[in-house]
């Protein structure tokens, strides 16, 4: 019994389609991740999920059951923009968001308390949530989303706007909750990070879905003609008729290889041929990450689109802003 | 409904507690009564003296007029007396100097100076029509805003003349002070619910009472929606609870606050009343006892007022996305207000006519035309109970869409909607 169903759903604010066509299972204790761009569809897709906004057409079911309103009682929500009542104490801020879940006050205080332990901020309790920086106030949402103790933990952009190390508390502290036996969707445009994370996922653009699988299978489709390689000395070996791209980076480059068929012998032959003109610290052959999967697959949706260059070229400069690709 | 007391307690400790509230709570009775007492206090001495000049061929012209102010300032001040003690305490005997003057061409300049330089307030110039017959009489104050001297003097003057008359057809002085006694009329006690000018009053402070706390505190509710706007909590909260219990629970813990707040001023008048200093400034509205359904309907519809005006101040809340937009906007909680209260006037005599009867059904209308015919008309049972449940339906009903609006509309940010936009949103998911 999938815990998130979307069957054919679509949305339509005034004249733009928000959502078209979607489907989307989310199994039981596995983390899912939902992909996309900048205004593709993530947050509404998520809103019509927890019935802030109702579809147009088609149906969401949760716990495989036709959406309502008691089934919240179920659900952790993190909004993609953050609202915490500014002028509030953290901690009556906290059990007030609990209470409204049903906790009672007591409850609420005592998990508030936990986690605040649990996420280093026990200091913050006592302050008003106005006197908090940005990321502590992201910590406590994001506790305000967990305290209810929810089977399904939906969360739209958990860790943008937070320092490297939060990021990873937040991370660690979502896949302990997978293991708890949780159920747990989050958005993104940060491809990375579900690359590491996530069991299955959805790759959305423009409203529709562009791929959707495990990450395992989404993987296995793709050849292995990703070459990394790191060397000192001459690059003249990036000019081979195999590869097809190349991104440089200080004495670094990511390869493209031309072939899929035989992936293996080029690389091959690239390092002998790298070898003769320098040295090399490291050389790895890997499957296309997710964002090259993701670029690739919007690209062949809609190709020559005035607006997907652009998408794709911010999603690039989001993860790499050194890196540029060269044509060979 | 356990989630709008939530909502409502949230709303309702985060105002109490804040110094905003302690600063409307003390400041707006110590400037009301500031105002009041500092009015009483100039007009009782501004009056306190009067200089004024009679300029007339008849010398004994100013020593009667001084007699004759002298004694209506008496008989007035005797009278003030039985009704309240208050006027014949605080403004002190006025004291009255005539000075009588010869007319002249010099006396003209003379008195122009003194005008100027403050030692009189005024002066009569008394001629004769030139056939003889009757006295002219001109007044020119020092400052404009003397009406109530040219109204005594007209009636001294009145007096005088009368007097004069009476005597030169052969009427003995004491007669005619006898015959010029002025009439006074003592007010009869009459049964407690036909006292139109009490029940008068009262919707007069309702008007006012209410018009504060919708202005203070419908505003606060409207204010309170575009907050969690702009916070953008309003995600957190849709995800969690129906937005009826929120736009109810905003209503009634603003609302409870209102009433706190009136609560404590009303407090503070019963403690303050015990003291002299409330007659002083209460003068004779304190002599009003209300009966006990009187208070009880008062409560009633001051409660369906607040509500059914803070639920239209909600909605304007939810269309609005900033305070200046909203402050264009808060026309539609005023006029509906003012109109009523407007209408008063033409019902106050006819309280119970058909047109009355059908405007007091009106929601918008009720808190204030219900309350005042229940004051002073005879309104059927029915019509009472009609009047609430007519009133407490479009509150919910108002609520509800508000709520709707609330829904759609946040998630819409950015221009504020039209008619027909709205209208969509509500038909709407």
């Amino acid at each position: 019994m999938p815990v998130v169903e979307l069957n054919h759903v679509r949305k339509v604010y005034d004249t733009k389609v928000a959502v078209d066509d979607l489907s989307i299972v989310i199994e039981p204790g596995t983390m899912f991740g939902l992909l996309g761009p900048n205004g593709s569809g993530k947050t509404s897709s998520i809103r019509m999920m927890i019935g802030i906004t109702v579809p147009d057409s088609g149906t969401v079911s949760l716990f495989g059951k036709p959406f309502s309103r008691k089934m919240l009682a179920n659900v952790g929500y993190l909004p993609e923009e953050r609202g915490l009542y500014k002028k509030m104490n953290v901690l009556e801020q906290l059990v007030f968001l609990g209470r409204l879940h049903y906790l009672s006050a007591s409850l609420a205080t005592s998990r508030a308390r936990a986690w605040a332990r649990r996420l280093q901020i026990t200091e913050a309790l006592g302050k008003k949530t106005e006197d908090l920086s940005k990321g502590m106030q992201q910590k406590i949402q994001f506790i305000a989303a967990l305290l209810h103790d929810p089977e399904l933990i939906i969360m739209d952009e958990p860790f943008s706007g937070l320092d490297p190390v939060n990021a990873a508390l937040l991370m660690d502290t979502l896949a302990e909750l997978r293991e708890e036996g949780k159920t747990i969707l989050f958005s993104t445009h940060r491809m990375d990070q579900v690359e590491k994370m996530c069991d299955n996922i959805a790759l959305i653009h423009g409203g529709k879905l562009v791929l959707s699988g495990s990450m395992a299978e989404i993987k296995s489709k793709y050849p292995r003609n990703r070459v990394h390689i790191a060397f000192e000395g001459d690059d003249g070996f990036l000019r081979d008729r195999r590869v097809e791209k190349v991104r440089r980076f200080a004495g670094q480059a990511e390869i493209v290889l031309r072939s899929s068929e035989t992936p293996d012998e080029d690389a091959q032959a690239l390092l002998i041929e790298a070898l003769a003109r320098g040295r090399v610290t490291r050389f790895e052959v890997t499957q296309p990450t997710l964002e090259d999967i993701f670029i690739e697959k919007v690209r062949e949706t809609l190709p020559g689109a005035p607006g997907l260059a652009l998408e794709a070229a911010e999603v690039e400069a989001r993860v790499e802003p050194e890196g540029s690709y060269l044509n060979a | 409904m356990r989630n709008v007391w939530i909502i409502a307690h949230r709303e309702y400790m985060e105002r109490i507690r804040t110094r905003g509230f302690l600063i409307t709570t003390v400041m707006i009775p110590l400037v009301i009564a500031g105002f009041a007492f500092g009015s009483t206090f100039l007009a009782a001495r501004a009056n306190s003296n009067l200089h004024i000049a009679v300029v007339s061929t008849d010398p004994q012209l100013a020593g009667e007029l001084r007699a004759e102010l002298e004694r209506q300032q008496a008989q007035s001040s005797g009278s003030v007396e039985n009704a309240s003690a208050a006027a014949a305490m605080t403004s002190k005997p006025m004291k009255i100097a005539v000075e009588g003057v010869v007319p002249s061409l010099n006396a003209k300049r003379s008195l122009e100076r003194d005008l100027d330089s403050g030692r009189l307030d005024g002066y009569l110039w008394v001629s004769r029509m030139p056939d003889g017959g009757a006295r002219r009489y001109s007044f020119t104050p020092r400052r404009s805003n003397m009406r109530s001297v040219k109204t005594m003097l007209a009636s001294a003057l009145e007096t005088i003349s009368l007097r004069g008359q009476l005597e030169q057809r052969g009427v003995t002085p004491s007669e005619a002070n006898q015959l010029l006694e002025p009439v006074t009329i003592d007010e009869a006690a009459r049964p407690q619910h036909e006292d139109a000018e009490a029940a008068e009053l009262c919707v007069s402070i309702l008007f006012f009472v209410m018009y504060l706390v919708i202005m203070l505190y419908g505003m606060n509710v409207a204010r309170s929606i575009i907050e969690e706007k702009t916070s953008r909590i309003f995600e957190v909260m849709l995800a969690t609870i129906r937005p009826e219990a929120l736009m109810a629970g905003k209503i009634i813990g603003v609302g409870a606050v209102g009433l706190t707040q009136v609560g404590i001023w009303l407090g503070m008048l019963l403690v303050v009343g015990a003291s002299s200093m409330a007659i002083h400034l209460g003068g004779d509205t304190l002599h009003i006892a209300l009966t006990g359904p009187q208070v009880l309907f008062f409560f009633v519809y001051f409660i369906l007022g607040y509500l059914l005006y803070s639920a239209i101040a909600a909605a304007l809340g939810a269309i609005t996305n900033s305070e200046q937009e909203l402050q264009q906007m808060n026309m539609f909680l005023v006029l509906p207000l003012l109109s009523c209260f407007a209408l008063l006037g033409t019902l106050m005599a006819t309280p119970d006519n058909t047109l009355a009867r059908v405007l007091a059904l009106v929601p918008l209308f009720t808190p204030l035309l219900m309350y005042f015919r229940v004051s002073v008309g005879h309104p059927a049972a029915w019509e009472v109970v009609l009047s609430i449940v007519l009133t407490s339906a479009t509150i919910c009903g108002i609520v509800w869409v508000t709520s709707r609006i609330y829904r759609i509309g946040v998630l819409m940010y950015g221009k504020r909607p039209n008619f027909a936009e709205i209208r969509r949103w509500i038909r709407y998911s």
